[in-house]
């Protein structure tokens, strides 16, 4: 009997959802297995029945359900606990859902400073009021989806990787061990680390391209000791693929932005960050926003409004 | 407020300046019963995560310890010190603490007097802001 699988999204670009149709031709073993019962970026199912009979939101039962993207309102709130009553297991997944994402950026600003600066303060539009009717309201932060309901398991990554998707699933269907990597992105980095201490160094905007483009990453200087900020001294393992391979962001000569999010739940990349680059030399006033650019996919629970 | 008495972690290097608690004690030197002093090996071996852990767990303030600059056991441990204390001057402001909540000082083996003073002025200054909003 085919395993059944719901999935619902919320604050979220939809990446998640493409990297399940890019897992491929496994896909097509996979699908034999599973029965979507509801997806709503691949299949029309409502929430109030097809012609919207029903009075009240309802997700069908499932084995398995899927949440992608964050909790930004009271919407995502309610269709997050209505598909935990629904489903025997619940995954997260990618780092919206894990760890906030982009969207928990919002989380540096008041609620009411939001919506000041999209509806009036924005140069380029002209200014208008605020909507409310019909419209659900925005909660007070941004937040990941295991702060609202428990999950099962959670699959980090900005968008998650194909095959750990289906690692999952298949862990799930075999009832196989999954864990996540516990490594950091730095020990499946294949650069050259030549000193803990980079005398001179100054910091590199990400836009310049890093030395040794091209060549054997084997052969290339550590993008930190180069002057780059490269996360990953703080970020979770598991890009490469499950089999350990170099991390995709390095094996394209750029430096790891720590879309996997932080190595546990209770540390903060800025604070590991901040440690490591004034430990090799570079300045940390340097670091513009530094709040910001080391928690940029961890928001949820760590970016703390600011005080004005 | 009145029975707030504020709770202070130093983490002190093996060398200098835990020696320097040591000879405070010997001598007999009066200071605040309000530290709590964690034996290191080298204040280059306190990583911001340790100072930001106590702040948010219910420590009042930390004081980091260390030889003086070219005293370091280790040659430059110290200076490493130095350089994560100014990125933690920058992070207090990021988790809304003080910035009289952490003080990185200097003092040698010798100096037990001037570990007590450190240690007084401390608390002071954290009797004056009052208690951790983390508390």
């Amino acid at each position: 009997m085919a395993v059944k699988v719901a999935q619902e999204w919320f604050a979220i670009c939809g990446g998640c959802e493409v990297t399940i149709l890019d897992v491929g031709e496994p896909l097509i073993d996979l699908l034999a297995e599973l029965e979507f019962v509801h997806m709503p970026v691949i299949m029309d199912h409502k929430l109030y029945g097809q012609t919207g009979e029903e009075s009240k939101a309802d997700i069908p039962e499932a084995d398995v359900g899927i949440l992608t993207g964050s909790i930004r309102n009271e919407e995502n709130k309610e269709l997050a606990e209505l598909m935990r009553s629904r489903v025997n297991f619940l995954i997260s997944m990618g780092s919206c859902a894990c760890y906030g994402g982009v969207p928990a950026l919002a989380n540096q600003f008041a609620v009411d400073e939001i919506y000041q600066r999209v509806y009036q303060g924005n140069s380029t539009t002209d200014p208008g009021e605020t909507p409310a009717e019909g419209l659900p309201a925005l909660l007070d932060r941004v937040y990941a989806v295991h702060e609202v309901v428990d999950v099962d398991l959670m699959l980090p990554g900005c968008p998650t990787t194909p095959d750990m998707f289906v690692a999952a699933v298949m862990h799930l269907l075999k009832g196989t061990p999954f864990a996540l990597e516990t490594k950091s992105v730095c020990d499946q980095c294949p650069t050259i680390r030549e000193q803990k201490t980079g005398e001179g160094i100054t910091l590199k905007r990400p836009l310049e391209s890093v030395e040794g483009v091209g060549e054997a990453l084997e052969t290339v200087r550590c993008f930190m000791e180069q002057g780059y900020l490269c996360q990953g001294p703080a970020t979770r393992a598991g890009c490469g693929g499950m089999d350990g391979g170099t991390p995709r962001c390095i094996r394209a000569y750029m430096p790891c932005r720590g879309c996997f999010g932080p190595l546990t739940d209770q540390a903060n990349p800025m604070v590991d960050m901040m440690g490591a680059i004034s430990t090799i030399g570079l300045n940390p006033r340097d670091i513009p926003d530094r709040a910001a650019q080391f928690n940029r996919f961890a928001g949820s629970g760590r970016l703390r409004t600011k005080r004005r | 407020m009145s029975d707030y008495e504020p709770l202070i972690i130093a983490y002190t290097c093996y060398w200098c300046s835990y020696t320097a608690a040591d000879l405070a004690g010997t001598s007999r030197i009066q200071y605040p019963p309000n530290v709590r002093i964690i034996r290191v090996q080298c204040s280059g071996m306190v990583h911001p995560n340790l100072v930001i852990d106590a702040l948010t767990k219910g420590a009042d303030g930390v004081l980091m310890c260390g030889c003086h600059p070219g005293d370091c056991h280790y040659r430059e441990g110290n200076l490493r010190a130095q350089a994560r204390a100014d990125a933690l001057d920058l992070m207090l402001e990021d988790f809304d603490l003080e910035p009289e909540r952490f003080r990185l000082s200097w003092v040698a083996a010798s100096e037990g007097p001037q570990f007590a003073q450190v240690v007084k002025d401390m608390v002071e200054e954290l009797r004056e802001i009052g208690p951790s909003i983390y508390k």
